[in-house]
């Protein structure tokens, strides 16, 4: 297999597994507040990704893989809310364990893995552009 | 009238940094892969004084790797970027500039492959 059309299959590994971290991160994000729903019930627990490193047998390169989409197991923390349904008899409700700014951190990671992968696309298809470009009749 | 060797050493240039920059991509793609360790390509310089020793094909089915595929190694960790807490090698800012490189190199490869074409047609035409 040509090296720059498995850099593309690479930097492509590489975007995918980036959104896969996107996606977990804004799961995360969205149920920031979502809580049981009978009285001591667990929260929402955090997800977590887990990259691999896979060699790609028919180039030789190494793409990466999502290996294991796994959970959290850190402490709930608990609020004061007798309202809320999951309040348990002396009024603490369980907390998910996510915390915004870790996620905020993780997200912007993501982000830029995603525009470097992006930016090895960009140049693989450059370089072979300019490697067809030799074939155009010159004048 | 003596060999032109031009075409041959551009195309293993050419070949070298295509090389250089599936190698990159794949050190980009695993940038936040645990335990992953930057590779890179052995020199041109060291490509063009050695020859490697290959596996050698049998049998039409035997996979073989190309000359240059067996030039990747693993390197050293650079003094500002280290190791980093999840054992990964890899810092994207070194590996962006790598490409850079890459990219002008091929660029003046093609560059001058394509002089040189122009130079062997103006001998041939008319």
């Amino acid at each position: 297999m040509d090296p720059l059309v498995a850099s593309l299959k690479v930097a492509a590994s590489g975007l995918e597994a980036q959104s896969t971290r996107i996606r977990i991160v804004s799961e995360n994000l969205a149920n920031a507040r979502s809580t049981g729903d009978t009285p001591g019930a667990d929260p929402f627990r955090r997800k977590t990704v887990t990259f691999t490193s896979e060699l790609d047998r028919l180039s030789g390169s190494s793409t990466v893989e999502v290996s294991r989409l796994g959970f959290d197991e850190g402490e709930f923390t608990t609020e004061y809310d007798p309202g809320n349904p999951a309040a348990d008899e002396k009024g603490y409700v369980k907390m998910p364990n996510v915390n915004v700014l870790v996620e905020m951190a993780d997200m912007r990671e993501a982000n830029r893995s995603y525009e470097a992968n992006l930016q090895s696309i960009k140049q693989s298809r450059d370089l072979i552009s300019a490697t067809i470009d030799l074939l155009r009749a010159s004048q | 009238m003596q060999p032109i060797q031009l075409f041959e050493l551009a195309s293993k240039q050419a070949e070298w940094l295509a090389t250089r920059q599936s190698v990159v991509a794949g050190n980009i793609a695993n940038a936040n892969t645990p335990g992953f360790k930057a590779k890179d390509v052995t020199p041109f310089q060291s490509v063009l004084e050695t020859t490697s020793a290959r596996m050698a094909a049998t049998h039409p089915g035997h996979f073989t790797e190309t000359e240059m595929a067996s030039r990747v190694i693993t390197t050293k960790p650079t003094e500002e970027i280290g190791v980093q807490e999840s054992g990964n090698t890899v810092g994207l800012a070194d590996e962006l500039m790598k490409e850079g490189q890459v990219k002008r190199d091929f660029e003046l490869n093609a560059g001058l492959v394509k002089a040189f074409h122009r130079m062997m047609l103006m001998t041939v035409r008319r």
